[in-house]
């Protein structure tokens, strides 16, 4: 499958701290690739430089094939959404006027707005003055913002932060139903659940490297013991080893109708991180 | 260039502007200033040094002022970031953010002049003057701004630059005499020389005014460029 993002040796240094090292990682077109890491970790550095608001200091990179010194023209901007720390709105000015300014700007048409503010579940906001908003309303809007245009690729930057879990989890489906559609997003997060939910790939970040990367479900099984966690009808939790031995007294246990709740041992994506780093992902 | 995205910046701002008291009250000072000025000579042709304190003042306290804290404002909440990671280009932001400012201003310095007297600006090497001007300020507002990065330092910059450059004209008030080295310097400030052009024939001044200009979008693009990354 063809690569939306290439990142070869990434390296970012700002004056003598190495903010990036040594970073390699591709995003394929269609896919949802999560960055996570806690703060600090060289999120945030990374979609700025990948959408061309940081240069970086050496390493090769290529979005939407295009090469980095190519990141400020128009033709690369029209092709990407940015929701960001550095996203913002005009507070005096209306949702709709907000959305209107860029429609035009990124000759969208204006019928995109209803659209967009669907997908956000706004659709009854469009006439509030932007300052009235809560901050999950406002954090919505950023998001209609980002995606007014129809981008072919979207760079969230903890895109449900200041939501509720209703909210967010509306903001997910809308996510996978622009995904579905064909955009390639790139978000990152420290938030498992909401990884582990939308991710095709995900990629730990801790201290300006990439310290492990695959899909959610194989880091899982990869970083699992594998024991069989069991808690009979009699209240007892039993931890049995995946081998022959194990199988036939399992067996035997389901047989005789012990066997109250069985699974197999797969940590969550944080745990997998604080063995990684010894980190808590927050 | 692109028409439609430098319209829609300039409506945006207009939205903006019509919503900030602070910016709408800013055209009045130069108006209710021309209308003193009158008061003290009725009747009188006005000094041309007196039309250009009015031009100092419109300049300095609404086109410079004006942009300042429109920029610095698009700086400190980050809204700058929106519109130069969209597809518009420097020069859609920077015209599509002028024209707010520009209709102000010449709406301003009309009804100023009108009320002062506006007979010794009727020519063209006086028309040309005052654009150049408000080029100056225009674009030394907008570097400031950018450079400000906040509403409330904003005025910490904007004094200096009423005083230096708005209100130049009234250091021929102070009774400085010619060999006077402030006033050597000063008379080569805009204001300065387009005064000196009404006492002569001669282009120079105009240059002169030109050269500011330069200089000043020179400032401005270079906090542009800061302005577009973070590094």
């Amino acid at each position: 499958m063809e690569n939306v993002v290439q990142v070869n040796g990434l390296r970012k240094v700002f004056h003598e701290n190495i903010a990036m090292d040594d970073v390699h990682f591709n995003v394929k077109k269609g896919e949802i690739f999560g960055l996570l890491g806690p703060s600090g970790s060289g999120k945030t550095t990374t979609i700025k430089i990948l959408t061309g608001e940081l240069k970086p200091s050496s390493g090769d990179i290529e979005v939407l094939g295009m090469k980095s010194d190519m990141f400020q023209t128009a033709s690369f901007q029209s092709q990407i959404g940015i929701l960001s720390d550095n996203s913002a709105l005009y507070e005096r000015l209306t949702v709709y006027d907000n959305l209107k300014l860029f429609c035009k700007l990124y000759s969208a048409p204006l019928q995109q707005i209803a659209v967009t503010l669907r997908e956000v579940n706004m659709e009854k906001e469009g006439g509030k003055v932007v300052s009235k908003l809560s901050k999950g309303m406002k954090q919505r809007v950023l998001l209609a913002k980002a995606l007014i245009h129809q981008p072919k690729l979207v760079f969230l930057d903890e895109p449900t932060s200041a939501l509720d879990p209703g909210n967010a989890a509306y903001i997910h489906r809308g996510l996978q139903k622009l995904n579905e559609a064909g955009t390639t997003i790139l978000l990152t997060t420290h938030n498992m659940e909401e990884a582990t939910e939308l991710c095709d790939r995900v990629a730990f970040l801790d201290q300006g490297k990439i310290q492990e990367m695959d899909n959610p479900d194989a880091l899982r099984y990869k970083y699992s013991t594998h024991n069989f966690h069991i808690e009979t009808f009699e209240g007892k939790k039993l931890v049995m080893i995946n081998d022959v031995k194990s199988a036939d007294k399992i067996g035997q246990m389901i047989a005789d109708g012990q066997v109250k709740t069985m699974h197999t041992d797969h940590p969550t994506l944080g745990q997998i991180f604080l063995k990684l780093t010894g980190k808590e992902l927050v | 260039m692109h028409l439609q995205r430098i319209h829609a910046i300039f409506e945006k701002d207009m939205k903006d502007f019509m919503k900030n008291t602070m910016m709408l009250l800013m055209p009045i000072v130069p108006i209710i200033l021309a209308f003193f000025y009158r008061q003290m000579g009725p009747g009188e042709e006005m000094p041309v040094m007196m039309g250009y304190i009015i031009v100092g003042v419109t300049y300095s306290a609404v086109t410079a002022n004006c942009i300042m804290a429109m920029m610095a404002e698009e700086n400190e909440k980050k809204t700058l970031r929106g519109l130069i990671m969209s597809p518009a280009s420097f020069l859609d932001v920077i015209i599509g953010k002028s024209l707010v400012t520009g209709f102000m201003t010449l709406i301003t310095l009309v009804l100023s002049l009108l009320i002062l007297g506006i007979d010794s600006f009727l020519n063209t090497r006086a028309i040309l003057g005052l654009v150049l001007l408000f080029l100056f300020f225009l674009f030394l507002g907008i570097g400031v701004g950018l450079f400000a990065k906040s509403i409330s330092t904003v005025s910490v910059y904007v004094m200096p630059i009423m005083f230096l450059f708005g209100f130049t004209p009234m250091i021929e008030l102070m009774g400085l005499s010619e060999d006077n080295l402030v006033k050597k310097i000063l008379d080569l400030f805009p204001i300065s020389q387009l005064i000196e052009m009404h006492d002569s024939a001669s282009w120079l001044p105009l240059g002169m005014v030109g050269i500011w200009v330069v200089a000043a979008a020179l400032f401005m693009y270079v906090c542009f460029i800061k302005t577009r990354q973070d590094d």
